[in-house]
């Protein structure tokens, strides 16, 4: 059979986001396929180097626009470290019971977008009805449904507002009451797992040469979470389990994210119930005239795709003097991609790169 | 635990310079020439993911730093040491004149698309690579753009301000 | 103009409105009730929303993907980046006033405007409609010319040829 070229490109119904992949297939099965990133990219490290220490806030949410918020804390923790200063003990509590928030929406998002691919269009739609839900907290916590530029190095912008801890209960409720429809419909349904079980499989050793972090290594078997390897803000307060699963194909992938859901749900209520009273921020200097001593810095978490980290080299300026961040769709969507496509079907594309939870944006920065 | 290591590495290395900045954190500057070897020593010792491979240019000084940061994965699934915690900095410095250096690649396979992109936005040629083709850029700029000397609002200036409207 | 209940989107989330646009058209901000519903092709859709910045590389798909839709077309831009640049206005990668290389209907500020904010856009498209002043595809194939040069100033020698035929000034 005769070789062909094909362009899996940038507007396409399967693709999230603007990536391309060029595919050399034979037949219906792939040959060899090669990732074309680079739609999406600003030279975000550059434009952040003419800007000053607090005016960079609003310009570093944008990276990955799925999930916003844990680049703000990076760029916080690191500033912080940089700068010696202090987080009072209400506002880590604050800090992580929003970045679990945050991951549940970011869940509920690669929910609708694998869903919709493979045809389930009942489950997407209840999965962006329910994300809506969690974006209505933010609203009324930081003004923004998407962009927040809410944590702030010292602490976090401002305080709960009267009646928001209820408000917060309630909604957790009204979409943790769902689960069981969801894994009737979805989850323990035949279909998905004909279609998913032994597609893109990963084993444990192709993992840690790829430089895999986050879901992908998580469905080999290994506990690698960044909030037990070194834990920040409070999550060494409240006892919690990483899930794993044992296979390492798309199913076990889609299963841990369902599970990592359930347990940011239960660890919102334990930190609800032991958050004490107190102060949500240490003063900054003066931030036009703040200068930050010479250093470096380098600071890690862990995003709802992988392991997040920032370099941060300070000149002693007013403005950052080389910024890099450590995504963690950059192997996945690069080295990973390329090898588990090898000899799979064109139908199966998407289901592969939505499962490897990739998002175009952290690649190109 | 970075101590023992601190040791380890002054011991089988000589003349490098090992520092323990804060916690679970460990610096190391090294020559060029050692690099590799500093490496394949780590990895073998189970410091097998290389996180990030970066770059800053120090214009005044003439030379751009490379710096590798390296980490451990669990050895048992569910003990969490300090092993896990430390993070490894390697930096070392090359001449901005005529960059170039060697790639990692035959010791960690994924740092293929790290030195590809240092490539297209620094201008440093790593021998040895596979496939040094362009990742994100769409066109060649006479400065690569993210040296200092590179102006983005001149350049805004000259290429798109320059094409008029239609009306 | 009855053609204006049925507006087919084209699918195409450039930049940063894949976050805003599928909560657009699933269930609790139903676009459908406005007529509005996403398709695969250009050549099936008569609306275009460019939904946040465009760097060079995505600049080369709009233009093919615009010139594949069949007229009566109209195109509308969504967020602050079309419009003069937005927050990257200094990055040597994007492009910052878009309506130099494809005509615009319609401008929807914002940084990530809601979802609201598009209903409303769409109703003043319809106004516009109406009254025939929604005339992108017409400016296009009057002054093509002009659109042609400028993406060639830009970009060098193109892969595709003309769209209509240029006649030489004489």
């Amino acid at each position: 059979m005769r070789e062909l070229e094909l362009y899996f490109g940038p507007q396409h119904l399967g693709m999230v986001g603007n990536f391309s992949i060029t595919l050399k297939v034979e037949g219906d099965r792939i040959r060899e396929a090669t990732a074309n990133p680079g739609y999406l990219h600003r030279g975000f490290e550059k434009l952040m180097e003419y800007r000053t220490w607090i005016q960079n806030f609003p310009l570093v949410c944008r990276i990955n626009v799925v999930e916003p918020d844990h680049m703000e804390l990076m760029y916080a923790m690191a500033v912080e470290k940089l700068a010696n200063l202090e987080v009072p003990e209400r506002a880590q509590y604050i800090r992580s019971i929003f970045l679990e928030l945050s991951r549940v929406a970011s869940h509920l998002f690669g929910l609708w977008a694998y869903a919709n691919m493979l045809g389930f269009d009942t489950v997407a739609q209840w999965a962006m009805y329910h994300r809506d839900l969690v974006l209505d907290l933010f609203e009324e916590l930081t003004g923004g449904r998407v962009y927040h530029i809410y944590i702030w190095p010292g602490g976090v912008r401002r305080d709960f507002p009267e009646g928001f801890q209820e408000k917060i209960v309630n909604t957790l409720h009204s979409i943790g009451g769902c689960v069981p429809d969801y894994d009737d419909i979805f989850f323990n349904n035949r279909l998905f797992s004909e279609r998913a079980k032994g597609i893109g499989k990963v084993t444990r050793e192709e993992a840690m040469a790829l430089g895999a972090t986050g879901q992908v290594l998580r469905a080999t078997g290994m506990k690698y979470d960044i909030r037990k390897v070194e834990p920040y803000a409070a999550y060494h307060q409240v006892p919690w389990e990483v899930p794993i699963r044992e296979e390492g194909d798309a199913y076990s992938r889609i299963w841990v994210i369902r599970d990592e859901m359930i347990e940011s749900v239960h660890m919102i209520f334990k930190l609800l119930d032991k958050m004490p009273e107190g102060k949500v921020f240490n003063r900054t200097p003066n931030p036009f005239k703040w200068k930050i001593p010479a250093g470096e810095a380098y600071v890690r978490c862990e995003s709802s795709r992988g392991e997040l980290g920032l370099y941060l080299v300070s000149d002693g300026g007013d403005k950052p003097y080389r910024v890099h961040f450590r995504t963690p769709s950059y192997p996945h969507g690069l080295t990973v991609l390329e090898k588990v496509l090898k000899g799979e079907s064109i139908a199966d594309v998407g289901n592969i790169m939505i499962s490897l939870y990739v998002v175009a944006p952290e690649i190109d920065r | 635990m970075s101590n023992s290591i601190k040791e380890n590495l002054i011991s089988s290395f000589p003349d490098i310079q090992v520092e323990v900045p804060e916690k679970d954190r460990l610096k190391i500057n090294a020559e060029k020439e050692e690099v590799i070897s500093i490496l394949s020593y780590l990895k073998n010792k189970r410091y097998g993911h290389l996180a990030l491979i970066s770059c800053v240019d120090w214009m005044e000084e003439k030379e751009f730093e490379l710096i590798y940061i390296l980490s451990a994965y669990l050895a048992r699934d569910d003990e969490y040491t300090d092993r896990e915690r430390l993070n490894i900095i390697i930096k070392t410095r090359i001449p901005r004149d005529n960059p170039e250096f060697l790639s990692v690649i035959p010791v960690y396979e994924n740092a293929e698309p790290y030195e590809r992109e240092i490539h297209e936005l620094f201008g440093i040629i790593f021998s040895g690579h596979p496939r040094l083709i362009p990742l994100f850029l769409e066109r060649e700029y006479e400065i690569p753009p993210f040296r200092k000397d590179f102006d983005n609002r001149q350049y805004v200036k000259d290429v798109f301000d320059k094409i008029p409207s239609v009306l | 103009m009855a053609h204006k209940y049925s507006l087919h989107v084209i699918y195409f989330c450039t930049g940063c409105g894949i976050i805003e646009i599928p909560p657009s058209i699933t269930a609790r901000w139903d676009a459908e009730r406005f007529g509005i519903i996403p398709v695969a092709t250009p050549r099936q859709a008569n609306l275009f929303l460019i939904t946040g910045y465009v760097s060079l590389k995505t600049l080369k798909p709009i233009i093919r993907t615009y010139e594949q839709m069949p007229e009566p077309k109209f195109t509308v831009g969504f967020g602050s980046c079309p419009i003069n640049g937005g927050m990257y206005w200094d990055s040597y990668n994007t492009i910052k006033h878009l309506d130099k290389y494809i005509p615009i209907d319609g401008w929807i500020a914002g940084c990530m405007p809601r979802p609201e904010a598009i209903f409303v856009a769409v109703t003043h498209l319809w106004t516009l409609i109406d009254k025939e002043m929604a005339d992108g595809y017409k400016r296009y194939r009057k002054n093509y010319r002009y659109y042609r040069a400028n993406q060639e100033q830009l970009y060098g020698k193109l892969d595709w040829p003309p769209l209509f035929p240029i006649e030489d000034e004489k």
